[in-house]
């Protein structure tokens, strides 16, 4: 295990490094783009922000027939469902797009890709600048799936855009889909480990096993990610904060937990729908629109403990939100925040832009 | 999750109060020896009385569960040991006589809802434990026992005696088969008598009545033939290698009994609350000796026969609308593959319920969900309800896509067969 993370960091350096070139190529500073090696790129714009809400409707995987470019939109699909056993140069951890977006994307409370490509490009703290969404898969390249960027002009990449684009057909561009983000938790909760490893035990262990190593088939494939561990994600992904893993129990876990289907794809037309009364069973636990079976301490306290398990370094994360800006919950030393160790930052790769 | 706690909250509270009737009973008159108690409340385990007998949310065996007939509503009776309201005034030939003849004092003939052609089984020594039980192990509840809402003369109880004369006329204990083992015989015991899985799992004829009380006989090979209950197939118990129970071990049937799943599925509908109530709590050597005496029941004859096995395919594949609806709403728990996750989620290939030849329970499921078994120490898991998101040519298309896939054989599903059972389903709820 220790000479694979080796290898793969290593990798990671020079892939990061030419990474961070192309990024540079695409910054909003004119002069990195100048004196970077890729071809210089228009400047990203960032979208304006959304001025109001529509409800939460997914496209019906169904009907991909009738789309002109139905097979590369399937294709997409296929990446962000089998992202491991299809890009296995890109993905080094246990990890699919669909482990963190449920179901490809379609179930709302847990990132879901409704409605996000009409955000992009965004300004992004993290990375304190305008990322493109081919930026942003790239990001879950590196960080969840602890694994490399997918070259953007890849068959892989623009089916991924495809797919993407395809889950915000029916969005308007100036519009937010009301529960495609994670819910909410707030920072104010004081976390408590000991009693979420309690309750890590009752309502998670099941599916992703006691030590967090996640469960496998009888043919040997994973089938609920491992949520520590050096098959897991890295520390530099969302999912090892705190509250961001917290909004993610909180709205989208346990599945199998209510009678609520958790697809997200909205109530049929009048016409079609059944008589009143027609999906009720006198027992059940309803998720609520909000959010899920678990209170928002219980949230908190389960996250806490699971996303600060031993999990693959991300060195590179020190140069995270350089103009500042970072929540609270950020598990590792910031160079902004000048609370690394020379250590620290001698073993990670040079910041993005050569600085 | 809130009404789940409710629930378990009030079997805890019910539980506690059932052991402080218990103790200020047996103190009370102590006519029978705690043991004779405790034999009798397994007895009552294992014939399942609370569950019909406890209404939603009432006290236990106070009876009030309304049993929606299609000539009217009847409600179960007040079992409890209250002189007035319950059965405090029986003595053991009352009790008896009710238990397995279907006649309560008075010479009023109860209505077969209660399964005493199957109780008629039932041992002495049983019975008597059980009557223990009932006068000094459950807490007498002062209340009355609600009137049917049939109108006259579906009122009259007198024609329930020529029923009774007509299909339930045999009222003999059980009585040991000498061919077979102890193990066996137990199992049929239990079966065919106090376990009464007959009155689901058997066809019922013109009169209601199950056709066979047993697997001997003219009409043997109906026993446990599967049948329709409450909108839900109860499934065929017998050899069969599609859709019965042919191809599950007898650890399959135990594990299943015992835990409300096993590998290749969970149990759905009705006998969740049977496995909750009941068969959770049978010991081990009752609940193999059942699994011996099921595993020894022939195919039955009427049903199709095992096609020749498919090889399976690996994955669905994402061209036909039924597999991409499958995958956009259920591959998440029950996987591309269709082998969903061993002890989590029920696997989709060579399960039962999904290729079964009457698809009603598969198409129940997606309609309505379901919650596997409430039992101890085990995580329920809930199946969502699909009806308010997914057309009736959706669910057809998945259903059809689902018993076809992975080598499944089940025949395709159409949208008009989706559209009666979603027109059931929300008449009973």
């Amino acid at each position: 295990m220790k000479n694979s993370t080796t290898d793969s960091r290593a990798n990671m350096t020079v892939h990061t490094l030419l990474a961070a070139c192309l990024l540079a190529g695409i910054a909003a500073q004119p002069v990195l783009a100048q004196t970077a090696s890729a071809p210089a790129a228009p400047a990203l714009v960032a979208k304006p922000k959304p001025t109001r809400e529509v409800p939460f409707k997914a496209p019906n995987l169904a009907a991909l027939s009738h789309e002109p470019n139905g097979a590369e939109i399937l294709y997409g699909y296929r990446l962000m469902t089998q992202t491991r056993k299809l890009l296995p140069h890109n993905v080094g951890a246990a990890m699919n797009c669909t482990s963190c977006h449920l179901g490809g994307g379609f179930v709302p409370h847990s990132s879901a890709f409704v409605g996000q490509n009409v955000l992009y490009p965004m300004y992004n703290g993290r990375a304190a600048r305008v990322v493109s969404m081919a930026d942003r898969i790239n990001g879950c390249m590196l960080r969840s799936m602890n694994g490399k960027p997918i070259p953007k002009d890849s068959r892989e990449m623009k089916a991924m855009l495809a797919f993407m684009a395809w889950m915000s057909k029916d969005v308007p561009a100036d519009a937010k889909v009301k529960g495609a983000a994670l819910y909410k938790i707030s920072t104010s909760i004081k976390p408590d480990p000991v009693r979420g490893k309690a309750i890590y035990a009752e309502r998670c262990a099941a599916c992703h096993g006691i030590d967090g190593q996640g469960s496998k088939n009888a043919k040997g494939e994973y089938v609920f990610p491992p949520l520590w561990g050096p098959d897991s994600f890295n520390i530099g992904a969302g999912m090892a904060r705190t509250y961001t893993a917290a909004g993610f129990v909180k709205g989208a876990m346990p599945v199998a937990d209510s009678l609520h289907p958790p697809t997200g794809v909205g109530r049929m037309s009048a016409s079609a729908r059944p008589p009143e009364g027609g999906a009720q069973l006198p027992r059940g636990v309803e998720r609520s629109e909000e959010g899920g079976s678990m209170s928002d301490q219980d949230a908190v306290d389960v996250a806490a403990y699971f996303s600060h398990q031993p999990r693959p370094d991300f060195p590179m994360s020190i140069y995270d939100w350089p103009k500042g800006g970072a929540p609270k919950d950020v598990r590792y030393c910031l160079v902004s925040l000048g609370n690394c160790t020379p250590a620290e930052i001698a073993r990670a790769p040079k910041p993005p832009g050569g600085k | 999750m809130s009404v789940t706690n409710k629930k378990s909250r009030l079997h805890y509270v019910s539980g506690f109060l059932l052991i402080i009737g218990w103790v200020g009973f047996a103190q009370a008159s102590p006519r029978f020896s705690p043991q004779e108690i405790e034999r009798g409340a397994y007895v009552a385990k294992v014939g399942d009385c609370i569950a019909c007998h406890t209404a939603p949310g009432g006290k236990p065996f106070a009876g009030g569960l309304p049993m929606p007939l299609p000539m009217g509503t009847i409600y179960s009776s007040n079992i409890t040991p209250d002189p007035t309201d319950g059965i405090g005034k029986y003595t053991f030939e009352d009790f008896d006589r009710a238990v397995r003849k279907g006649v309560a004092p008075g010479g009023k003939y109860l209505y077969p809802a209660m399964p005493y052609p199957s109780y008629a089984k039932v041992t002495p020594e049983d019975m008597k434990a059980l009557y223990a039980y009932f006068m000094q192990g459950v807490k007498p509840v002062a209340q009355p026992d609600k009137p049917p809402t049939m109108i006259w003369p579906l009122t009259l109880r007198w024609p329930l005696a020529i029923w009774k004369w007509m299909y339930a006329s045999d009222d003999h204990a059980y009585q040991p088969d000498p061919k077979q083992g102890a193990q066996w015989n137990r199992g049929a015991y239990l079966v065919e008598g106090l376990g009464h899985c007959g009155a689901c799992h058997t066809p019922r004829g013109i009169g209601m009545q199950e056709k066979a009380l047993s697997a001997s006989g003219a009409d043997g090979s109906l026993f446990l033939s599967g049948a329709k209950v409450e909108n839900w197939y109860a499934s065929n118990l017998r050899g069969n290698g599609v859709g019965g129970l042919g191809g599950w071990s007898v650890a399959d049937i135990v594990q299943l009994l015992k835990t409300g799943r096993n590998s290749t599925g969970a149990a759905m509908g009705s006998m969740t609350e049977v496995i909750h109530h009941s068969s959770q709590h049978w010991t081990d050597a009752d609940l193999e000796a059942v699994a011996i005496y099921l595993k020894s029941l022939p195919a039955d004859p009427n049903k199709p026969r095992a096609p020749q096995p498919v090889a399976p395919a690996p994955q669905p594949d994402l061209h036909s609308v039924g597999s991409l609806a499958y995958a956009q709403h259920c591959a998440l728990c029950h996987q591309n593959d269709g082998e969903g996750a061993a002890g989590v989620f029920p696997a989709m290939a060579s399960n039962p319920t999904v290729e079964s030849r009457d698809a009603l329970n598969l198409i129940h499921v997606i309609l309505a969900g379901g919650q596997t078994a409430e039992v101890k120490g085990i995580h329920q898991f809930t199946m969502p309800a699909f009806a308010s998101v997914l057309s009736d040519q959706q669910v057809a298309d998945i259903a059809t896509f689902v018993r076809s896939g992975w080598g499944n054989s089940g025949a395709a599903v159409s949208a008009s067969e989706v559209a009666k059972v979603r027109a059931d389903i929300a008449k009973t709820h």
